[in-house]
């Protein structure tokens, strides 16, 4: 390793959004192949991205690279991008939580049955629905901390609060939420309402997870809990703050999704949850905890929406927009794999270098 | 050794017992560590020398005799109470973030905050904290990687370097404190091992207590003091390390040689 050490502080000073994620460093300091696959590893999914807009761009010509176009995809990446928040940050942290189909249907309608039935004010209203997201939350992760799979637990809540949702609306949706459009089609500037709230959430829940005391400590409870305990924290409220992170974003999605549609529907759709997860798994967000980064879900929902989008400007049945998806997903996974492989193999290789470095 | 005049051990354990139901996994074991020094606590498999590392980390409460930090009687009811007290174990399994870098993991569980209202909101100073990570490193003459090295992407004795500067750190504050190291160079190369051991030395040399629980009797040889040495849960000798013969020392962990404290087996 040729690189001096104190070169390595200047690593940082990300500017821009996307570089924002420093959660996994870049190998600006490793030896020149690793950094290139460390590289390749963290930024290939905008990569990815932007190959798949240049495709779409010449063989959807003229349609596909409008403006208007691109308020299309980030509309209806949208409601998947939410739902992706809340699985990969309950993912990072080392919990997945499958109940958000069911807190979203709850929390919105809650709001519905309080706006509608009750006349209470909506804006007394959705932070209602908000704070039942937390809670549900909390008792998700209270549950887990007893030592019981967070997969059953939240399979449990998920069909409890589908349960509840139905019993709340009697079994019907609830129509004329039209006071919830500000955040459902309601365009600002030409941009959709919900494209806001997605830039919002994720820009918070980026500078939360890289820049912040709770965040960094969010994520290493998800990398290795044991370390964080032995650091003196407690790091059970650290796996609950994941469970409640989830539920917000449910119930967050949950209002959009009603705000959208102007009615309340109590029936849960677990499929978003597998788009979510979709988007979280091509974003390589490890299952196993403690490492991705939402700048990367978030081009992961998008990548869904582009592809679905080019292929319905070209006329090519939707279907096939899934099987691309999934071919796309189970090819990131041997990248993955691959890059693991070459960079574990490269730095094998130098490993007893760098122990002689600057050895006093 | 730097602190031969201070007299007060650092640790003291005296009399102490330990019994899993009928089973005596310690029994009346005397043993102590003074500041500086570095005691390697030998044994075979079995022989209670990572049940007693457990008395003193705090996660075994012995069922008699006392423990004294530094003069003062304690009481452990867990590993943070040993921790609180300044005494620190680093395990076998490193349990470092391996995701992380160099700089968090060092820095978890005392970050140093920005000043003004973002530190309020909890936003944590990057670089000051890599600029403390590093100078700590340097301290003890250990900086082998740059800090935002993510630690899985590090070699064996890097990544145990690590983890021993992560509790190192947590113990040379005010008080010299106590590290307890359970076989901190196994699964290491030579060169990694020889890191490690440079390590221990300086630690020492700034004045920590260190106790090594290893099988590796060359380990001892580089770096310890003295050699306490356990036999089926009692304490068959306490030598230091420089003038005593290495086959007696395999003697007393096998228990081919008699224990130097016959007189007081019960």
């Amino acid at each position: 390793m040729s690189t001096p050490v104190s070169d390595s502080a200047s690593r940082g000073a990300p500017s821009s959004a996307a570089a924002a994620d420093t959660v996994v460093p870049t190998g600006h300091d490793m030896p020149r192949g690793v950094a290139a696959l460390v590289f390749l590893r963290d930024r290939g999914i905008f990569i990815l991205w932007l190959l798949l807009i240049l495709v779409f761009s010449f063989w959807c010509a003229p349609y596909f690279f409008t403006w208007s176009n691109a308020m299309l995809i980030a509309n209806a990446a949208a409601l998947t991008a939410i739902f992706a928040a809340g699985v990969g940050l309950g993912v990072m942290s080392g919990v997945l939580d499958l109940s958000l189909p069911g807190t979203a249907a709850f929390c919105a309608c809650l709001t519905g049955w309080l706006a509608v039935n009750k006349g209470v004010s909506l804006w007394i209203a959705v932070p209602i629905a908000l704070v039942c997201g937390a809670l549900v939350g909390v008792v998700n992760g209270l549950i887990s901390l007893q030592g019981f799979n967070p997969i059953i637990v939240t399979i449990g809540t998920l069909s409890v609060l589908t349960g509840l949702a139905s019993v709340i609306t009697g079994g019907l949706t609830i129509p004329g939420l039209d006071g919830l459009t500000f955040m459902g089609t309601r365009r600002y500037f030409g941009v959709p309402a919900p494209v806001y709230i997605v830039a919002a959430l994720y820009l918070v829940g980026t500078i939360f997870l890289t820049r912040t005391r709770d965040g960094i400590r969010f994520m290493a409870v998800g990398g290795n809990a044991e370390a964080v305990r032995r650091s003196g924290i407690h790091s059970d409220r650290y796996k609950v703050m994941g469970f409640v992170i989830s539920g917000i974003c449910a119930a967050i999605g949950g209002l959009v999704a009603t705000a959208i549609t102007t009615e309340a529907n109590p029936d849960a759709s677990p499929a978003i949850i597998f788009s979510a997860l979709t988007a979280v798994a091509l974003a390589g967000v490890a299952m196993s905890g403690g490492r991705g980064s939402l700048p990367r879900v978030l081009v992961g929902a998008l990548i869904l929406a582009t592809i679905a989008n080019g292929l319905i400007i070209r006329g090519v049945q939707t279907y096939w927009a899934t099987v691309i998806t999934g071919v796309l997903l189970l090819a990131s996974l041997g990248l993955e794999r691959f890059i693991q492989k070459s960079v574990s193999d490269r730095l094998m290789a130098t490993s007893n270098l760098s122990v002689h470095q600057k050895k006093v | 050794m730097t602190s031969t005049d201070v007299t007060t051990p650092a640790l003291d354990l005296s009399h102490i017992d330990l019994h899993y139901g009928y089973v005596r996994a310690l029994a009346d074991i005397d043993f102590h560590v003074m500041p500086g020094e570095v005691v390697g606590l030998l044994g075979d498999n079995g022989a209670g020398k990572s049940t007693l590392l457990k008395v003193m980390s705090g996660a075994h409460r012995p069922s008699e005799g006392t423990i004294r930090v530094h003069g003062k009687e304690v009481s452990f009811h867990s590993p943070s109470d040993a921790s609180e007290a300044g005494i620190q174990m680093v395990y076998q399994d490193l349990a470092l973030v391996d995701a992380q870098d160099i700089s968090t993991n060092l820095n978890i569980g005392r970050e140093i905050l920005r000043k003004g209202p973002l530190g309020w909101l909890g936003f944590v100073d990057t670089k000051a904290m890599r600029k403390r990570a590093e100078s700590e490193l340097d301290r003890l003459g250990v900086r082998t990687a740059p800090m935002t090295r993510p630690t899985e992407m590090l070699s064996g004795g890097q990544r145990q370097v690590v983890a021993v500067a992560r509790s190192a750190i947590r113990v040379s504050g005010d008080a010299n404190g106590v590290l307890l190291l359970d076989e901190p160079t196994a699964a290491l190369g030579y060169e990694q091992t020889k890191l490690v051991e440079g390590l221990i030395r300086r630690m020492a040399d700034q004045g920590i207590a260190i106790v090594i629980v290893t099988h590796n009797l060359p380990l001892c040889h580089e770096v310890a003091d003295r050699v306490v040495i356990l036999n089926r849960g009692r304490k068959v000798a306490d030598v230091p390390m420089r003038g005593t013969d290495p086959d007696h020392i395999v003697g007393w962990i096998t228990g081919a040689r008699p224990s130097m404290f016959e007189d007081r087996a019960s």
